[in-house]
């Protein structure tokens, strides 16, 4: 709670530049700031996470185990096995480790006294989002080689006569739109979490300070929003992290799939 | 894992996580295809001067693409 006290102080509305967090420490600069010590605090809880969870592993898993291990097999089984097959499994701890990486950077959102996720500035998902760019492209060369992987992503099954007109639709969606989309899912989702909740406590703040003594009793239902608005964030925090670990996985999928 | 204990019973619908990236790649196509015919038709107004009639042919050209390749790429094989 080291900036909070610009946000006491209750400037309403809210702005973009909530979004650029000021430096810890002087002369830090952007390398140390809220967002980047969540960051690596996600890191440190993940690693401690499951090194204390596998450390002694037990056939009947205990509390922490069972947990780990709930975690894995989602991203095992429900993603790498379901979405992309048999083949997939060697993709399962790196899927993992992507989803709970986002779902921890986006709970951040909605734990008090924080409530901001690293994800609602762009850098963080884009990052994200051009690792996995780069990895199914970098597989699906590896697996059917430079030319014939490009041939069989931008020709569709078509008769020649349609080349022209889908050769640059398959261009643009493949290989522009679909970074671009993920990066932007995960960003404007945080992002406009983050703003609505902000406008309801402020407003809240705004209201009770109003002149008239008819709009003070509102602030009570503005911050009721922002309460019950808290859980519908929740949702969507654990649902963007899946949508972002299942549209990876489907990326992969189409880069190894033989295809027609 | 040995042990792996899977406290979730296994899905038997995998509908929900493929339809959800069926669903978004066939977006993608919708939109993709619009804008990038679009793009070009417009490139062409300004090119020729006509005032607007080749971004909107670009774009139905863009739809019915990408009608078209959600049809060839996520209709039934």
């Amino acid at each position: 709670m080291l900036e909070r006290p610009a946000v006491l102080a209750a400037e309403f509305p809210p702005s973009v530049e909530e979004f650029f967090t000021p430096s810890l420490i002087a002369g830090a600069g952007d390398w140390l700031t809220k967002f980047t010590l969540y960051t690596w605090v996600t890191v440190a809880l993940l690693i401690i996470f499951f090194l204390v969870a596998y450390r002694n592993p037990k056939l009947v898993p205990t509390k922490t185990q069972w947990i780990a291990e709930s975690v894995y097999g989602f991203g095992r089984n429900t993603v790498a096995k379901d979405m992309i097959g048999p083949e997939g499994i060697r993709f399962a701890p790196y899927l993992t480790t992507l989803f709970v990486f986002i779902l921890v950077m986006n709970f951040y959102a909605i734990v008090p006294g924080i409530q901001i996720s690293p994800n609602s500035h762009i850098a963080f998902p884009a990052i994200l989002a051009v690792i996995s760019y780069v990895m199914f492209i970098w597989l699906g060369v590896r697996k059917h080689g430079f030319g014939k992987y490009f041939k069989t992503a931008l020709m569709p099954p078509a008769p020649w006569f349609m080349m022209p007109i889908l050769i640059p639709i398959e261009l643009f969606s493949t290989f522009i739109a679909r970074p671009a989309t993920l990066a932007l899912r995960l960003f404007a989702n945080m992002f406009a979490g983050h703003m609505i909740l902000l406008v309801f406590t402020l407003g809240g703040f705004a209201l009770f300070n109003a002149d008239s003594l008819w709009i003070k009793p509102l602030s009570l239902l503005s911050w009721l929003m922002a309460v019950v608005l808290t859980f519908l964030e929740f949702l969507i925090i654990v649902l963007q992290s899946y949508v972002f670990v299942v549209l990876t996985s489907s990326y992969i999928q189409g880069a190894l799939a033989d295809e027609h | 894992m040995a042990g792996d204990q899977n406290p979730n019973p296994p899905r038997g619908d995998d509908d929900p996580p493929l339809g959800a990236s069926q669903g978004w790649s066939a977006v993608a196509y919708l939109i993709g295809g619009i804008a990038v015919w679009g793009l070009i038709g417009w490139m062409v107004d300004r090119w020729l001067g006509t005032n607007g009639i080749a971004a909107a042919v670009g774009a139905v050209i863009g739809a019915a693409g990408g009608v078209y390749l959600i049809v060839r790429r996520l209709g039934a094989k």
